[in-house]
């Protein structure tokens, strides 16, 4: 069903249906205005309680610090004051601030292209027709079987194949006689993590790609074949730009995954020495939280994150001119 | 739910849900009949726990003890604390690591029981005692169990190159090197960049005392010549090659200890239960000896783990707790259970008469526990702070830079960082530190 | 003639060599665990990694011992957080969904943003005011902490307005009006019908999102009697200093974890078929 409205684009007939809604609804009787309030009840409550109160109480508990008198050890030597911007200002200047957000840039630079690369090329693989049904659909399910492993578990199991010591990898060089590359060492270490990342999200991305190009009409590409334009003139020339959408939505939500990379870096964290405490921002916001107890450094650096996220997704969808988060024209 | 829930109306009223609720919790500890019935939540992280815990309950209709099985020390001190600061979720009773009392305490999330938990002082060593006290007239907990440092060698290896377990840290590094030399992959041990606390035991050997109370004010002293000694003494090792540098607890650490590359481990009392877990068939081969000593004339360890049991400032139900805790860590019979179900070494005097048996895993050890019972002694003087955590997350990372980078001066200079950033932490938030 | 058809026999080939590639590499760590799974403590850190041996059936029968089969309680817990999570969200989200793609009503295009902004929290900063939050009403340490949190998802509303849009006309609306239905009976007897292959996705979205949470239960449960699968094996692989990873169980127990979701996906596989850029293309 969601596939029609992606056809409806590439045939380059308006959206109708969808279209019409807004006048037609906008006409009904005044009456019956609350209804979409109703509706949306359950969800607006559920989300001013469990996103809205604790991203404001956070940003509360930001501007917030803990004032300790003498030795700290009496029943009541501990009071809450107000920081003003001072947990920012410490945020910011932390020495392991900045190299943490550069980390996650250069870890983004590495995962969202290769794993889209990935995802884009299986997709227009499968959809080839040439290729063999059931080797096809074999693919299509065992790239896609990552989805299914939780990040923590995943990155257990990328651990013990990463040891020198018990990894399987190094058995296969030492096989051919090279010295096998220490996987957790520092020059390595992003590009381990990158690729737990990038095996657990490319065939979830593969599929949203699949799907778009499915929902084209194959006439398409007979008459291009006919034509004489090759395979990869076709992929190049009609179901790229057919997927474009898709594209920069998977990009998008990729990004955003990026910029939140946690729980394999904290799993891995325990297996090496390369990986310290605020090796990524979100571990800082562990680290103070809850190793180091102070949850107002923690939402200070929340706050922080969670603006700098919002700036690079919307100024990104902003800069390649979509619509696609806002359904208003 | 007809109609008219504009979603401003919702957020408003789900706004003073929240509020409202907010003020009607409290936590007073009201006064309580010794005869009423109470059930009690108990959070601990010692596996069978439970079984020494049925003996109380079935001995004790009134007071009723459930456990709630924890993932270790640091994430259920989070919990707790945010539970503190939450103002309600924590159990009453807690198992609190003796590194982690003077936080709780300083976080208002352990209770002082001194009046409820009558005189126990003259059953248990003084370094437990005053790890429980902070030295002063309250107590925070009752002792459970410590964790004297040994050393535990392959002695089929050590025979092998002609050593004996060393007597001290040069014996040590020499038996390194030679064990290294003799077989590339072998190494006598690797330096765990992850295991702040045995980094802890082995300065506290030297002397050190990373914290300190001057008065009304704290003093940290992480950078002293006694840590100084022993940062450059397992740098030099590292740097050497023949001290491995790589983590403890992982995958690839349980692999070295049962295809026998790492041959030895500066470890603590409770090392038996690890080593039968993590490499059974290695079983026989691993013998345990006093730790190598800087001055063999006066032997000296330090601890690695160990913990006391602690009533959370949330109970109401105090006295009972403590009565609980009481009984758990010095009658001879929950020794004697603690010793064999919980498989941990007691802190109480008393432990010396349950523990007679050597553990499973070293069960052609006679002397085992004679050794623990020397090194228990011989344990020096340490006091802990209320950053502990800080401390620790600074020596996880300055440490793990240094032993990737394999330079003894990377070692030494990491001191000075975790210093720093230990101090910084104190003074920002307000505590009073000396120098 | 020939030549062209050998040219497409290689492409054929290249393209099948590809995703065959493709496969192992995603396929390489699942069959790790398995292999692992089958191996005895001692030889999981001694024999070749890749060489199967025989002690599946003991390590299960060791991770249903731990703690009087404790295991099987957290894939339990983990059925109930994910399975009863993901239907009320999916419930919810459907409404919400509809609403703001059938529907005009003031402050519909804040409502949508403000639920946009919301895909873009990370969970991790949520997780500690949420529990500060629920401590105040008592509820840290019981299912509905994990639960509650768990049924409302902006991702979900986000795509149950794409499938909205897109799966049902508003012809029929206006048909089932004028038929005298109310709102709520044109929501149960026509809508969901119609969008049942979106919310079947938005579910399996949720599902996965609730299985795959580390952090919340993390911070939420205090008695690992309610934990769900990753936080109680985590807690099997770090158990403290003085305690023996139990590696051959959380390896056994991972390679269990994963095959109810690899059963659900196998079963439910012609409903993953996502076109997230359906809301975004009509302009």
């Amino acid at each position: 069903m969601e596939k029609g409205s992606a056809m409806s684009l590439i045939i380059d007939k308006p959206a109708a249906p969808a279209r019409q809604v807004p006048a037609k609804a906008a006409k009904r009787p005044a009456k019956r205005s609350g209804t979409p309030y109703a509706f949306l009840a359950p969800a607006m409550i559920l989300f001013t309680l469990f996103l809205a109160a604790p991203i404001f109480y956070a940003g509360y508990l930001s501007l917030r610090k803990v004032q300790v008198s003498g030795l700290g050890l009496g029943a009541k030597s501990r009071t809450e004051v107000w920081a003003g911007l001072s947990n920012y200002a410490r945020s910011l200047t932390d020495p392991d601030f900045l190299p943490s957000v550069l980390r996650v840039g250069a870890y983004g630079l590495i995962v969202v292209p290769t794993m889209l690369g990935l995802a884009l090329l299986m997709a227009l693989l499968l959809d080839a027709a040439r290729t063999r049904e059931s080797i096809s659909k074999f693919a299509r399910i065992s790239i896609f079987l990552p989805y299914a492993v939780p990040a923590v578990v995943a990155s257990l199991l990328w651990g013990f194949l990463y040891l020198p010591r018990v990894s399987p990898i190094t058995d296969l060089f030492e096989a051919v006689g090279i010295t096998a590359p220490n996987l957790l060492s520092s020059d390595l270490t992003l590009w381990a993590v990158a690729n737990i990342a990038i095996w657990g999200g490319t065939g979830f991305n593969m599929i949203v790609i699949y799907t778009a190009l499915r929902a084209v009409p194959t006439s398409l590409y007979e008459s291009a074949r006919i034509d004489g334009a090759s395979d990869f003139t076709i992929a190049w020339r009609i179901k790229i730009p057919i997927v474009m959408p898709s594209l920069v939505m998977t990009f998008v939500f990729s990004l955003i995954a990026t910029l939140q990379v946690f729980a394999e870096p904290m799993t891995l964290r325990p297996l090496a020495n390369t990986i310290s405490t605020t090796w990524t921002p979100l571990m800082k916001v562990y680290r103070d939280a809850f190793t180091r107890n102070d949850i107002y450094a923690a939402a200070a650096t929340s706050v922080i994150i969670a603006l700098a996220t919002f700036i690079v997704s919307f100024g990104f969808l902003k800069l390649v001119g979509r619509r696609a988060f806002n359904q208003e024209d | 739910m007809k109609t008219k829930y504009a979603p401003l109306m919702a957020a408003l009223t789900a706004a003073a849900l929240f509020t409202g609720t907010a003020c009607s919790s409290s936590d007073s500890a009201e006064e309580v009949n010794p005869d009423e019935k109470v059930a009690l939540t108990y959070w601990t992280w010692t596996p069978n726990m439970d079984k020494v815990v049925a003996a109380w309950n079935s001995a004790n209709p009134n007071i009723q003890i459930t456990v709630n099985k924890q993932d270790g020390g640091d994430p259920a001190v989070t919990k707790l604390l945010t539970a503190i600061k939450a103002g309600s979720g924590a159990p009453d009773i807690m198992q609190a690591e003796y590194q982690k009392i003077p936080t709780l305490v300083s976080s208002d999330a352990i209770a002082d029981i001194a009046g409820e938990v009558g005189s126990l002082k003259d059953k248990f060593p003084e370094g437990s005692w005053n790890g429980v006290t902070l030295g002063s007239e309250a107590v925070y907990g009752v002792p459970q169990d410590s964790g004297p440092l040994m050393f535990f060698y392959r002695s089929d290896v050590f025979e092998k190159n002609g050593l004996a377990a060393p007597k001290t840290w040069d014996d040590y590094a020499a038996a390194a090197e030679k064990i290294h030399k003799a077989d590339a992959k072998q190494y006598i041990g690797t330096f765990s960049a992850t295991d702040a606390g045995l980094f802890t035991g082995l300065a506290q050997q030297a002397g050190a005392s990373w914290w300190g109370v001057n008065g009304d004010a704290w003093s940290v002293n992480i950078n002293d010549a006694a840590t100084q000694k022993v940062a450059s003494y397992w740098g030099g090792l590292v740097e050497k090659g023949v001290v491995d540098n790589k983590p403890m607890y992982t995958p690839e650490w349980n692999a070295a200890l049962n295809d026998g590359t790492q041959v030895g481990w500066v470890s603590a009392v409770w090392a038996p239960g690890v080593l039968e877990g993590s490499a059974k068939d290695t079983k026989g081969k691993w013998k345990a000896a006093p730790m190598p000593q800087w001055d063999a004339a006066s032997p000296a360890t330090g601890n690695w783990g160990g913990s006391a049991t602690s009533v959370t400032t949330q109970t109401k139900h105090k006295a009972q707790a403590a009565k609980f805790i009481a009984w758990l860590n010095s009658d001879p019979a929950a020794l004697k259970l603690l010793a064999t179900d919980a498989n941990i070494y007691p802190a109480a005097n008393d432990a010396t008469s349950v523990l007679t048996t050597p553990p499973a895993f070293f069960s052609d050890q006679a002397d085992y526990y004679t050794i623990a019972a020397e090194a228990a002694k011989a344990t020096k003087p340490f006091t802990y702070g209320p950053n502990v955590n800080v401390a620790y997350s600074a020596f996880n990372d300055a440490f793990g830079k240094a032993a990737e980078s394999k330079k003894a001066a990377a070692f030494t200079e990491s001191l000075a960082t975790i210093q720093q950033t230990t101090v910084d932490d104190l003074k920002n938030t307000g505590f009073n530190v000396a120098g | 003639m020939t030549t062209m058809t050998a040219k497409k026999q290689n492409r054929s080939t290249l393209a099948t060599t590809l995703l065959i590639l493709g496969a192992a590499y995603c396929l390489l760590p699942v069959l790790w665990v398995l292999i692992a799974s089958s191996k005895s403590a001692g030889e999981l850190f001694s024999t070749f990694t890749l060489a199967p041996s025989t002690h599946l059936w003991d390590n299960i029968v060791d991770l249903n011992n731990y703690r009087d089969g404790l295991y099987w309680r957290w894939m339990a817990n983990t059925a109930l957080y994910a399975g009863v999570g993901a239907a009320v969200s999916t419930l919810i989200s459907a409404m919400a969904g509809f609403a703001l793609a059938k529907f005009e009503f003031r402050g519909k295009s804040f409502v949508f943003n403000v639920i946009l902004a919301g895909v873009l929290v990370p969970g991790v900063i949520l997780a500690i005011p949420q529990y500060l939050l629920l401590a105040k009403v008592g509820m840290t340490n019981t299912y509905w902490a994990v639960l509650l949190p768990s049924f409302i998802s902006p991702y979900g509303i986000y795509l149950a307005r794409i499938f909205a849009a897109a799966a049902v006309p508003t012809e029929i609306l206006e048909a089932s009006r004028i038929d005298g239905a109310g709102d709520w009976r044109t929501f149960a007897r026509v809508v969901l019908p119609m969008m049942r292959t979106g919310l079947v996705t938005v579910f399996l979205f949720q599902f996965v999102a609730v299985w795959n949470n580390f952090m919340l239960p993390y911070i939420m449960l205090g008695d690992d009697k309610l934990y769900p699968i990753t936080v109680g094996l985590n807690g099997l692989l770090n158990q403290g200093a003085n305690q023996p990873a139990m590696y051959t169980s959380v390896v056994t127990g991972a390679l269990l974890s994963i095959i109810p979701l690899i059963a659900l996906f196998l079963a439910l596989q012609r409903y993953w078929q996502v076109d997230l850029a359906a809301g975004g293309v009509k302009a």
